[in-house]
């Protein structure tokens, strides 16, 4: 029996539950030192002076770094990033962000390095700041980095067709604007790292989604090859792409750079959490065309993307913000542009479903305005619109395995095969919506795999793709088992470790089944290919006429060889192979060319529940559908598919990270809510579709149900109460404010029709 | 967090004794589920803490000659909750303590302790309130006996000195007959605090009102209660006109309702309304009106 498609459990299920799964953050090394970073508590203000000396004197404190030590070290390159390096380790000579690094302190204990930071000296002389992204490119805003002027520090354009032209022949031109705010991963396991210097060879223990991406950083900070610098991932408690990027890295390594040797490590605490990393606020104007027929003629989107005060990994993201704000539709005329924009506040980068969460927001709600507005089903509309096999999207390309509509009608059918519910009662009202998801997948992107099978039979996959408990090992396990003929028990998984496991881009954008997985099943294929060479000598047939299955290699004519006695035969202790898989894109200015080897796809529908005294909306029934070809693992992909529509509830109705003066107020789990499993729909049902071609390709389904839960939530309010809201999250307050408003619209109406 | 001296004394004699002696630098420790976060938060720095976790005197739920019920102050919100007389005879309490926070923190936070934090968007004090609920106090000086609704003072502050340890609660008799129903309104997630709390009590005779005790928790600094309303409802039969009007008149009256993430102070005022015009449309068996 294959091993793909079977539910296996996870590998590390059991150590996952028992507490023995090792951590990064359980993780300690002989001589370790603790470190422990002071923040700025302003979000924009010149750094007049920092005095170390107390702490620098203080009882077990074994290194103190400030920026200015940096910046002056010529061996160091100071200022980082990912694409554009705007960053510094350590603030110099200004402060841009409440939660900016501005010193470090190394200690033997946690409480030596906490007490030693009290102890630094910060002269702040406070200048004016900025919060918001449409504030922010206003002239006369304060400018967060000299010389960006409006603090627009990357812009990506779509241009395909003349958009006024086309707004001008359309029956209807309706434009709206939408936005969402800041919100945090909140991953269970912090940011955590643990550096140390040895013979000029760096070596970090890191909770990362991304270890060749840290190695690289490194390197460059510190002026190494890639090779000195040695990445080590252990299995994470959660990333959802706050861990996509390096975080904590350098301040530990630059720590460890000064202490002779000794490990340090740098745990971030749930409040550090907070401003370490966010979900990008944005802020989206949408215009469309459309005929009374519901085609849409034409759209245009501008989105301003809310990147803190570094450029960070939004510098690449905004890309995607583009191409993920215009959605799954064949529509003749396109124009989009993608604004990334500096604010004084923590840097953004990826949040589950990254970048789409938020131009699914907008477009999806804004079809379900397009239909209001020519009183149109809203199911009709996006029938009648959605992408097929063989249309062109905006950058020009031929869609193809498009499943856009497939996705739709499963969701609804799931929803429509529940009995219906009681008649709402009392104060309750109740509405259903829907939402089509539609997210390029990263391109151009590159994985390596090594599959080694040893002369005991057993074999291993080296992989630089990281587990989350997304099960990641688990389905490469599964993929390698199928292509040398083992059961998934004989395969081991082993990495990430960049000594060990070869690259890979990074474990984010659902992107390890498809580009690690074909990776894997390559090199696994190039063993299977090296036991029938070795077999074919051995049984003297054919090497087409040999078959692996069940540990063993068998002829037609009946004969069989376990692996393990083949290549002590052969005199091998192993055979080994490495395999590349790559995916390329060729989008030209005008993002038009090929944006992605293919293209996820989900859709999400719902039923909820609204009490009109109070606001407070409750999801009673919820249906997610991704389109995965082919699944590996069916259990899982469930997994994955239900807790996406949990996770996103959370930025749906409650979850914002709320400002004060560039502050973030409600920096624990208390204040900011996510949702508990008493929040989850009583009814919740998920379909990962699969691909009727045996053949299909093994699609990354890690996203797909995610960002159309806010879009659907919010279109069956309009359902529900016909009040719109172009704000997320859906707060029962700012529900109860609409339904006022609309009542207090319909008075007016009705006094002013009154004669 | 540095606590250099942690003591446990076995009566509450020796408690006081030990606070008296520390005043300045000691907390005392109850659960500890709210004083060990505001030491992490370095809201406070006690260098001494005294527990209470020995002391029998301060556990316990039992009633007295007249029918009132004492709580020790140690004793868990779980117990509490899950308590036979207190789910007989002031089920309003029991239903306000398994409201709070999740099962985890009611298992290890105390009545005693949760009334000494004085937390605004807590649960149990607004039904505490409502039951006419005292608290006895022991300090250098002996003990007092304090009415809670003058025991709550403001945010995190109460008429406990430095030197004096919150002993048990003390909740009156109710009447026979008498209904109750506390409403937690959430704005937020399922395991968030109180909006807006609701605890109401109330006895009918011959479908007309003879006892009305009402207040309204998370929506001020303190638990709110208007015995002068209260007693306008005395007398009357409980229609929805009434209800309704009663609900608006208690809502008006709370002065400058709190302004947070949970809701601002306008929503905060009309969730007052709503949830008391449910509470008493729950009590008195009427119909919803929307």
């Amino acid at each position: 029996m294959k091993a793909v498609g079977q539910s296996i459990p996870l590998l590390d299920a059991r150590a996952r539950v028992d507490g023995s799964l090792p951590y990064i953050l359980n993780l300690t090394l002989p001589g370790m030192l603790y470190g422990k970073v002071l923040r700025s508590i302003h979000p924009h203000a010149r750094l007049a002076r920092i005095d170390t000396t107390a702490a620098a004197r203080a009882t077990g404190v074994r290194a103190v770094v400030t920026g200015q030590e940096l910046a002056n070290d010529k061996r160091f390159n100071h200022l980082y990033g990912i694409g554009h390096n705007d960053q510094p380790i350590l603030a110099v000579d200004k402060v841009r962000y409440v939660g900016e690094a501005i010193a470090l302190v190394a200690a033997e204990t946690s409480e030596q390095a906490e007490a030693a930071l009290d102890l630094i000296e910060v002269g702040y002389e406070s200048l004016p700041s900025i919060d918001n992204e449409l504030e922010a490119i206003a002239p006369g805003a304060p400018v967060v980095h000299d010389g960006v002027n409006l603090n627009i520090i990357r812009h990506f354009k779509l241009r395909h067709g003349d958009i006024e032209a086309a707004f001008a022949a359309s029956d209807h031109v309706i434009e709206e604007l939408y936005s969402s705010p800041a919100a945090q991963q909140v991953t269970l396991e912090p940011h955590v790292t643990l550096a140390q210097f040895t013979d000029g060879q760096l070596t970090v223990h890191t909770a990362s989604q991304s270890p060749y991406g840290v190695r690289r950083v490194l390197a460059e900070i510190f002026n190494l090859s890639p090779e000195q610098v040695r990445v080590i991932v252990g299995p994470l408690g959660g990333g959802y792409g706050a861990k996509g990027h390096v975080r904590l890295e350098p301040l530990a390594a630059v720590l460890a750079w000064k202490t002779n040797g000794r490990p340090v490590k740098i745990t971030a605490t749930r409040a550090d959490e907070f401003v370490i990393v966010t979900k990008h606020a944005a802020s989206m104007r949408i215009k469309s065309g459309i005929m009374d027929d519901g085609t849409i003629t034409a759209r245009e989107v501008t989105s301003w993307w809310n990147t803190g005060a570094y450029a960070d990994a939004g510098y690449m993201l905004t890309k995607g913000g583009l191409l993920r704000s215009i959605g799954p539709y064949r529509i003749p005329v396109v124009s989009a542009d993608a604004y990334q924009v500096y604010t004084n506040r923590p840097p953004a980068a990826a949040f589950r479903g990254a970048m789409a969460a938020q131009g699914e927001w907008t477009f999806e709600s804004h079809m379900d305005s397009l239909a209001h507005a020519i009183s149109m089903d809203p199911r009709e509309l996006r029938r009648r619109n959605l992408l097929q096999d063989g249309d062109a999207w905006a950058t020009g390309e031929m869609m193809h395995d498009v499943h856009y509509e497939e996705c739709l009608d499963e969701v609804l059918r799931l929803l429509d095969r529940e009995p219906q519910a009681e008649p709402a009662r009392g104060p309750i009202r109740r509405g259903r919506g829907m939402a089509v998801m539609m997210k390029n997948s990263q391109s151009p992107s590159r994985s390596e795999a090594r599959v080694t099978l040893q002369n005991n039979g057993q074999a291993t996959v080296f992989t630089s793709s990281v587990e989350m408990g997304q099960g990641a090992h688990t389905a490469m396990a599964q993929i390698a088992a199928d292509q040398l003929g083992l059961p998934v028990e004989a395969v081991q998984v082993v990495g990430p470790d960049t000594d060990k496991t070869p690259f890979d881009q990074v474990t984010s954008g659902s992107r390890t089944t498809f580009m690690m997985g074909n990776a894997v099943r390559l090199a696994a294929q190039a063993v299977a290919n090296e036991m029938r060479q070795l077999g074919s000598r051995h049984f003297e047939v054919k090497p087409e006429e040999v078959s692996l299955a069940d540990g063993s290699l068998h002829t037609p004519g009946g004969q069989s060889l376990d692996f393990g006695a083949l290549l002590q035969w052969a005199g091998l202790p192993a055979i080994e192979m490495l395999r590349e898989f790559k995916t390329e894109s060729s989008l030209d200015e005008n993002s038009q060319g090929v944006a992605c080897s293919h293209w996820h796809q989900g859709a999400g529908a719902c039923e909820i529940e609204v009490d009109i005294e109070t606001g407070k909306l409750a999801v009673t029934r919820f249906a997610g559908a991704s389109w995965a070809g082919k699944v590996v693992n069916p259990a899982h992909a469930r997994s994955q598919d239900q807790g996406n529509i949990i996770y996103g509830l959370g930025p749906t109705l409650f979850e914002e990270m709320i400002f004060d003066g560039g502050q973030v107020i409600n920096a624990n789990l208390a204040d900011y809510l996510i949702p508990s499993i008493r929040d989850v729909p009583p009814v919740l049902m998920t379909s990962c579709l699969e691909s009727k071609s045996p053949d299909s390709e093994m699609y990354g389904i890690g996203e797909m149900t995610l960002p159309c839960v806010a879009p659907a939530v919010a279109n069956a309010l309009f359902d529900a109460l016909g009040v719109r809201i172009h704000s997320m999250p859906l707060t029962a307050e700012r529900i109860l404010s609409a339904i006022r408003e609309k009542e207090n619209e319909l008075k007016l109406g009705k006094e002013k029709n009154s004669p | 967090m540095t606590v250099l001296e942690y003591l446990e004394p076995a009566t509450l004699t020796e408690a006081v004794s030990l606070l008296g002696g520390n005043r300045d630098t000691a907390k005392v420790l109850a659960g500890g589920s709210a004083l060990v976060l505001l030491m992490k938060q370095k809201l406070i720095h006690p260098s001494t803490l005294i527990s209470l976790e020995h002391i029998n005197e301060t556990r316990g739920i039992s009633t007295d000659t007249v029918g009132r019920l004492h709580i020790g102050a140690m004793t868990t919100l779980t117990q509490v909750a899950c308590d036979e007389q207190v789910r007989l005879g002031w089920p309003l309490l029991a239903e306000a303590c398994a409201a709070a926070g999740n099962a985890r923190l009611r298992n290890q936070a105390t009545l005693g302790g949760n009334c000494a934090e004085a937390d605004y968007a807590s649960d149990p004090p607004a039904a505490l309130v409502a039951l006419d609920a005292s608290i006895r106090i022991i300090g250098p000086e002996g003990s007092r006996l304090l009415e809670l609704a003058q025991f709550f003072l403001g945010f995190y502050t109460t008429a406990l000195a430095a030197d004096e340890i919150l002993t048990e609660i003390i909740i009156p008799a109710l009447p026979l007959k008498t209904s109750s129903v506390y409403i937690k309104y959430q704005s937020r997630s399922a395991i968030d605090r109180p909006c807006v709390g609701v605890a109401a009590v109330l006895a009918a005779e011959g479908g007309v009102c003879s006892l009305a005790q009402i207040a309204v928790g998370a929506v001020c600094d303190v638990p709110q209660r208007f015995p002068n309303l209260e007693k306008e409802l005395i007398g009357q039969r409980l229609t929805q006109e009434v209800a309704t009007g009663f609900a608006g008149v208690y809502a008006a009256a709370l002065e400058s309702p709190l302004d947070d993430l949970r809701g601002s102070s306008s929503y905060r005022r009309e969730m007052t309304r709503v949830h008391i015009k449910r509470a008493l449309y729950s009590l008195a068996g009427l119909e919803s009106d929307s």
